[in-house]
């Protein structure tokens, strides 16, 4: 069986992708421009057989989304910025006690409430450093409604591999744009099931294997397991121990290290021979991605990269996609939030200038190609 | 996982269509009934909308890019079609139309100089005449059709019923008919 195409709303793909994924519990409390994905999981859990609850507000609904992953079920929310920053302790938790879950954040205008209308990309720094301390982070950021399908799919089985929390950002304008959608027969979508502990005695909560996972205690199969924020030992008590907590810690963070290549996911476009190398995610990426074409039209030397997984940063891809650039733009809906990374990453040369737009209007191909002309007139 | 393009291919032809006016007024549906009416003949596009945090008023445009290039730019960065239905929705577009773009308003909208392309129709006396002021952006669907050729009016009458309630199927053709009268005589 092949792919069928049908003409889908970002939110409509996003639910429809969940629920091919295996979820099957969603607890949320509607926000523009989100609410779709809401409506929609409330009409197809039933069906399917899971189970939907709106929540009094975000905190209680991340909350019950790590419940039901706890008890098995693959899970998700859905918010906007407002609710992602109330979800933040939460998230950290779910990091914490290593929950798979899947958040689902669509970006609009902010600070507080903004513009709950129109799209922006003013919370790429949140997924990464919203919630208090060191914590492995997972964020993907797809700039289509098919991208949308297959990316939630991709949140799904992450957050399942790795036994951790998974944000998918994307914005209004692909929220709510219609397009064709091809959906893979249900034999096609790949979600790793859950690493179960195997019922044998001495059973460790969190002692990991090789691969940085611990394997997770299925409720009724008879093991002790203590679940807490704390930080916690193997056997998941609360520790004081100096020696104890850097080993935990750091196999908490390395697990994203051992399991990067598949987590790294990009996307270039012309960069063989860059001059100007422009680096945009989501929509952005698609207004980038005219104004490189129609550059390389007129002999500017430009190229695009798209990081698709924006946590953790693909820092080797973007320094082989700039071999050859003497100057990177980084167009995104925000006062300069990736950028920052992208300098990070760049370091001194060839220099890496920001180009941001926070009036609630989207990127146009336009302004970021005179933005390119400009560097490679200087470059 | 990376996935690469050796060159920016030229991008595919496009069309960029813009309904603009108010929010109530349909615009979304309309530009949906458009996509799908597109879809009903085989071809492709986007449909994106823009609103303001009122279920009544505000600006509101939705757009349709037709292209058969899916990663695409999906948005309108300049206007070849605008469909006005009233005045904010004209003027807050007025900046984006082509030279040679088809602009199709209601005969209530003040505009611009006025070129070939320029048609002011009775929109909203229509389909208050074909009964109910809520039906004119079918008729200014209907209207279009038959200006641009753009697609077939079954495809559009195909469309309208696949996406609105039964209920108000016939009212619904019945405006997209009267808008197809309309300008007919202009496409000529």
């Amino acid at each position: 069986m092949t792919a069928r195409l049908t003409a889908l709303h970002g939110n409509h793909a996003c639910a429809l992708a969940a629920v091919a994924a295996g979820c099957r519990f969603f607890a949320g409390y509607p926000i523009t421009p989100s609410s779709e994905i809401a409506e929609h999981m409330s009409h197809a859990l039933p069906r399917a057989g899971g189970v939907f609850v709106q929540m009094e507000d975000e905190i209680a609904s991340i909350a019950a989304v790590i419940g039901a992953s706890l008890g098995g079920m693959r899970a998700m929310t859905a918010t906007s910025g407002p609710g992602f920053s109330l979800m933040q302790e939460n998230i950290g938790y779910a990091a914490m006690t290593e929950v798979p879950c899947v958040v689902i954040d669509v970006m609009r205008g902010g600070p507080s409430t903004g513009m709950p209308t129109r799209p922006a990309q003013g919370d790429v720094m949140q997924a990464r450093f919203g919630s208090h301390g060191d914590r492995p982070v997972v964020a993907l950021a797809p700039a289509s409604v098919q991208e949308i399908y297959t990316e939630t799919i991709r949140a799904f089985d992450l957050a399942e591999r790795l036994r951790t929390p998974v944000t998918v950002l994307y914005d209004q304008v692909i929220a709510q744009l219609l397009e064709s959608v091809a959906i893979p027969p249900p034999e096609a979508v790949k979600v790793a099931a859950r690493k179960w502990a195997n019922g044998a005695g001495g059973f460790q909560p969190y002692a990991a294997d090789d691969d940085g996972v611990p394997a997770m205690a299925r409720p009724g199969d008879g093991h002790r397991v203590h679940t807490t924020g704390l930080t916690h030992a193997e056997s998941g008590f609360p520790t004081q121990s100096p020696a104890v907590a850097d080993r935990m810690m750091r196999r908490l963070l390395g697990k994203i290290d051992l399991h990067l290549a598949g987590i790294e996911k990009t996307e270039t476009l012309a960069t063989e021979d860059a001059e100007v190398l422009v680096v945009a995610y989501g929509i952005t990426a698609r207004a980038a991605r005219r104004a490189v074409t129609e550059l390389r039209r007129d002999g500017v030397k430009a190229g695009l990269f798209r990081p698709v997984t924006v946590w953790p940063f693909p820092e080797r891809a973007l320094l082989r996609a700039a071999e050859t650039a003497r100057a990177v733009l980084v167009p995104e809906m925000n006062a300069g939030q990736l950028v920052l990374e992208v300098q990070r990453v760049i370091g001194r040369a060839p220099p890496v200038r920001p180009l941001g737009r926070i009036d609630g209007e989207p990127m146009t191909p336009g302004e970021i190609a005179a933005a390119v002309r400009e560097l490679a007139r200087h470059a | 996982m990376t996935r690469s393009t050796p060159q920016g291919r030229p991008a595919a032809d496009r069309l960029e269509i813009r309904l603009a006016g108010s929010g109530g007024q349909g615009l979304i549906l309309g530009a949906r009934i458009l996509f799908e009416a597109l879809a009903v003949e085989g071809r492709r596009a986007s449909q994106s909308q823009s609103y303001e945090p009122t279920s009544r008023g505000g600006f509101c445009h939705s757009d349709v890019v037709v292209t058969e290039d899916l990663s695409d730019f999906p948005l309108v960065t300049g206007l070849d079609v605008l469909i006005a239905l009233d005045q904010v929705g004209y003027d807050r577009s007025a900046g984006l139309i082509k030279p040679d773009a088809l602009v199709l308003v209601d005969e209530s909208i003040a505009t611009g100089p006025a070129g070939g392309r320029l048609h002011r129709l009775p929109i909203a006396a229509r389909a208050v005449a074909t009964g109910s002021p809520r039906i004119a952006n079918m008729v200014a669907l209907g209207a279009f059709v038959a200006l641009s050729g753009l697609c077939g009016p079954e495809a559009l009458a195909e469309a309208i019923r696949r996406e609105t309630p039964e209920k108000f199927a016939d009212l619904n053709l019945a405006a997209a008919r009267a808008g197809l009268s309309l300008a007919e005589p202009l496409a000529a």
